[in-house]
């Protein structure tokens, strides 16, 4: 299948490559990235070390949609290039497809069901969030498409060093098949494995003896996105009123340009402290757009720690399947006692109909038992697949969060060592900007 | 201080009155030799000769408009060799009686002039007794610009006149106005002046006020029967046509200023919150903990050289606005009275020459009049260049103390987040790489 699909990709690739590509033969370029497809699907290596991904360019398309209304959207270029190609210095032309951000929820929500266990990669928000006033929270505004863009690009490199995760056939197709990739992702009936939110929900409130790791676990994730979302929302309004604050510093440049028109002496003075004043206020965009990519770097984890939580609630769900299979196992064990012994310990409506209906006949009796007895050796085989499916959960998801949580703590720490060198950078600046305008000043 | 020998002025026949003492002046009587406490205030006095707030007074003379003009050309000699008295306003305190409550001041002077009987002074004065000052000051030398007093109501709506701030901004404006006048080559001369330096009991004069006014004769009558000046000269129109503008821009500025601060002071409220936000944060991690707290505290650190920030522009910035567009108003009124003492000259010289007509004579009443209107020019104009020296100064001060606090903000959050980085490099201890 992967050959099949990477010979319609390299004949996109060409006829979308054309002009790059002209000199080359079709059909080499074809065989090679058959078995380029398979290399690059070997196990134990990350897609991403093979493989050169990009989402490198935004556009706005208009059509129509499902029910026919005319729509506006935009389309992500995705484009990506074996390493071994560029090693060897041979500079072939990027594969590359357009994906739309539903496209990107699709392959999401497929490995979400598909891969419980793993703290997936979350995608940049759908909507602006956390914005300051100045930023537009309009979907189609460039700022915030370049700001998706690099999102998206940062989902799939995610994806795509995930030890599981990029090895996963339905991601390489996302990123080589264009036509019928959808329909390949219905056709694998992810959707039909999808827990209900209602039966998670159940399962929340019911388990009895909850994994305390994985409760603190939720605890955590709980946590870390009131606290994130808390700190986005202060930041937004920090960031509004420093931007103020620059701001208002730029009628000084225009008062003191026209100040030194009736000042001789004093005038050359004020006329270029103005000037630096006027850049003093300008120099805040350049600022506060920094930053945006800071509040970007905790939105991801904003939204991992949703990823978090659905790994958890995941676990719940298995454990309280667990604990209804035992249960039931436990009730059929109760009963099978019962009727071999004639006794009735706990009230039911068995002994309720026995007292009053008279006894069984042993035949029927006989027969009854025959039947416990074999649900019990199923129940008991249930529990045991259950209790290894648990264990295996178990063991999987925590060495992925275990992953997840080395991974965090690095790029967070980055992230502040960024942000903190953003704000070094500002204070120089700040600096540089009023030891000019001192010097200005002094001179009048 | 000064050491220079006091030098011989004509005297103005000055007589002290120190018979009767001011209840609140009592406990500070002018002492002959410097007790400790004023040697401090000398001291503070020679800290603001640095300050070019004024010029250096020449004290040759009682400074008459021509040479003045001459002498003003030294202005950036910041040197205080030259002054020979020093005026401070401090220590304010509470009254309270059952009459009403108020604040007086101790003025301390310290002076080689032999105006004064002695070396050394210091009285108390309320704020009722600089407005009498000031009054006086525009009565008898109505040719040259008075500096301001702070408002008498400093803001629209309830103003605590009892708060320290208040109080405090309220000196600095009364400090800076004697200073002004100590300053001034002709004010300082005024014995009004040196009554309100030296007297024990200010009262006593203020009631005599009056009497003592009409004996110097130097007050000048304007009535001008509505005459209409023909034209301004050229140089004065300049100068009113200056003052609208520079009113105009002090005032935009100001505006600005107010903003900025207004602006700063929600960025702080914002950065208060922001900071605690990462050490809750903290508290959920474990290897994040450290950094998380670093980060914290630089936000709080920035908060602290923010707030002082936007407290020094407050405390040192606006004052400085308000004192300029008060003394904008004074140099317009001067500028008025310049108009109708010329005014008046031109109605007498119109009238005789009218009459001329009929009997030509030597009108020596027309000549007092020209000769009023040249002394008002050349004092105002000696007056008009002094104050842009000194405007000059001012802004030039005030606006590189401006630059300079803006530099001190950002370098003590350079110092914070530069400090944070070998901790959020992993390497708590050792000195990390700082990124360049």
């Amino acid at each position: 299948m992967a050959d099949s699909t990477s010979e319609d990709v390299a004949v996109v690739g060409n006829t979308d490559f054309a002009a790059a590509d002209l000199h080359n033969n079709t059909n080499n370029t074809v065989t090679g990235y058959s078995s380029f497809s398979k290399t690059m699907m070997e196990e134990g290596v990350p897609l991403l070390k093979k493989m050169e991904i990009s989402v490198s360019e935004a556009e706005k398309r208009t059509g129509k949609n499902a029910v026919n209304m005319q729509e506006v959207y935009t389309v992500y270029l995705i484009e990506t290039r074996p390493v071994d190609a560029i090693t060897e210095g041979q500079s072939t032309a990027p594969d590359s497809l357009w994906r739309r951000y539903s496209e990107f929820e699709l392959l999401r929500n497929y490995l979400l069901v598909t891969f419980p266990y793993i703290v997936v990669p979350p995608l940049p928000e759908k909507r602006a969030e956390f914005v300051w006033h100045k930023l537009s929270a309009d979907n189609m505004d460039p700022d915030f498409v370049e700001r998706r863009r690099i999102g998206l690009e940062n989902f799939l490199l995610r994806v795509a060093s995930h030890s599981v995760l990029s090895k996963d056939k339905i991601f390489y197709l996302f990123l080589t098949q264009d036509d019928g990739w959808k329909d390949v992702v219905y056709d694998t009936g992810f959707q039909a494995k999808a827990d209900s939110r209602l039966k998670a929900l159940n399962a929340t409130f019911r388990v009895k003896n909850p994994d305390k790791r994985y409760t603190e676990l939720k605890h955590y994730s709980d946590e870390l996105q009131s606290v994130i979302s808390q700190l986005l929302r202060v930041r937004a309004k920090v960031a509004d009123r420093l931007y103020g604050v620059y701001k208002v510093h730029g009628n000084y440049g225009r008062v003191f340009s026209e100040w030194s028109a009736i000042e001789r002496e004093m005038g050359d003075g004020l006329q270029s402290a103005g000037h630096h004043m006027d850049a003093y206020a300008a120099s805040v965009d350049d600022i506060l757009e920094e930053e945006e990519h800071y509040a970007d770097q905790l939105k991801e984890y904003l939204y991992y720690s949703e990823s978090l939580r659905a790994v958890c609630r995941k676990h719940e769900l298995i454990q309280y399947e667990l604990e209804m299979a035992a249960q039931d196992l436990i009730s059929k064990k109760q009963q099978r006692e019962e009727l071999a012994t004639g006794t009735v310990r706990t009230f039911s409506l068995k002994g309720m109909t026995s007292k009053l209906f008279g006894q069984e006949t042993p035949e029927q009796r006989e027969a009854k038992l025959k039947v416990l007895e074999e649900q019990i050796v199923e129940g008991e085989e249930l529990v045991k697949t259950s209790n290894a499916e648990c264990d295996e959960y178990v063991r999987n998801a925590w060495i992925d969060i275990d992953r997840f949580k080395e991974q965090k703590n690095q790029d967070l720490k980055e992230a502040l060592i960024s942000y903190a060198v953003m704000q070094i950078s500002m204070c120089k600046k700040g600096i540089q900007v009023w030891t000019n305008a001192k010097e200005c000043f002094s001179k009048m | 201080m000064s050491v220079s020998t006091p030098k011989l002025l004509p005297s103005s026949g000055k007589k002290s009155i120190h018979d009767v003492c001011h209840p609140l002046s009592c406990e500070e009587a002018a002492l002959t030799t410097p007790s400790p406490e004023l040697q401090n205030t000398s001291s503070i006095g020679d800290k603001d000769l640095s300050l070019p707030n004024g010029t250096p007074v020449d004290t040759s003379s009682p400074a008459s408009s021509s040479s003045l003009l001459n002498r003003l050309q030294l202005d950036d000699d910041l040197d205080g060799e030259t002054r020979d008295l020093f005026v401070t306003v401090d220590d304010p305190k509470k009254h309270v009686s059952t009459m009403e409550t108020y604040i007086t001041y101790r003025v301390t002077t310290k002076t080689t002039r032999t105006e004064f009987d002695l070396p050394e002074y210091s009285v108390r004065r309320r704020y009722q007794d600089f407005d009498w000052l000031r009054n006086k000051l525009e009565d008898t030398q109505p040719t040259h610009i008075i500096p301001p007093l702070p408002e008498k109501f400093v803001v629209k709506g309830v103003v605590d006149r009892f708060s320290e701030e208040f109080v405090e901004t309220r000196r600095k404006a009364l400090d800076k106005f004697l200073k002004r006048i100590a300053d001034h080559p002709v004010l300082s001369f005024n014995d009004n002046f040196n009554v309100f330096l030296s007297a024990k009991d200010l009262n006593s004069y203020k009631k005599q006020g009056m009497a003592l006014l009409s004996k110097m004769g130097e007050s000048v009558k304007y009535v001008t029967g509505g005459y209409k000046l023909r034209s301004r000269p050229l140089e004065f129109a300049a100068m009113g046509d200056y003052l609208d503008m520079f009113t105009q821009k002090l005032g935009t500025i100001d505006r600005i200023a107010q903003r900025i601060i207004k602006e700063q002071a929600e960025y702080l409220v914002e950065l208060r919150e922001y900071g605690p936000v990462y050490s809750s944060w903290a508290s959920a991690e474990e290897e994040l903990r450290q950094p998380l707290e670093g980060v914290s505290s630089c936000v709080a650190n920035c908060s602290t050289a923010l707030e002082m920030l936007t407290e020094d522009m407050s405390e040192e910035f606006l004052p400085v606005f308000r004192e300029y567009v008060l003394y904008i108003e004074s140099m317009k009124n001067v500028l008025k009275k310049r108009d109708q003492v010329q005014a008046e000259y031109e109605a007498k010289l119109e009238a005789v020459a009218f009459r001329k007509e009929e009997r030509p004579c030597a009108p020596t009443d027309v000549e007092k009049c020209q000769d009023r209107v040249e002394c008002f020019n050349a004092d105002l104009k000696a007056d008009w260049d002094r104050w842009q020296n000194n405007k000059r100064q001012d802004f030039r001060l005030l606006l590189t103390g401006m630059a300079d606090k803006n530099i001190q903000y950002y370098e003590k959050c350079l110092a914070a987040w530069e400090s944070i980085i070998p901790l959020l490099q992993d390497k708590p201890d050792g000195k990390g790489e700082m990124p360049s």
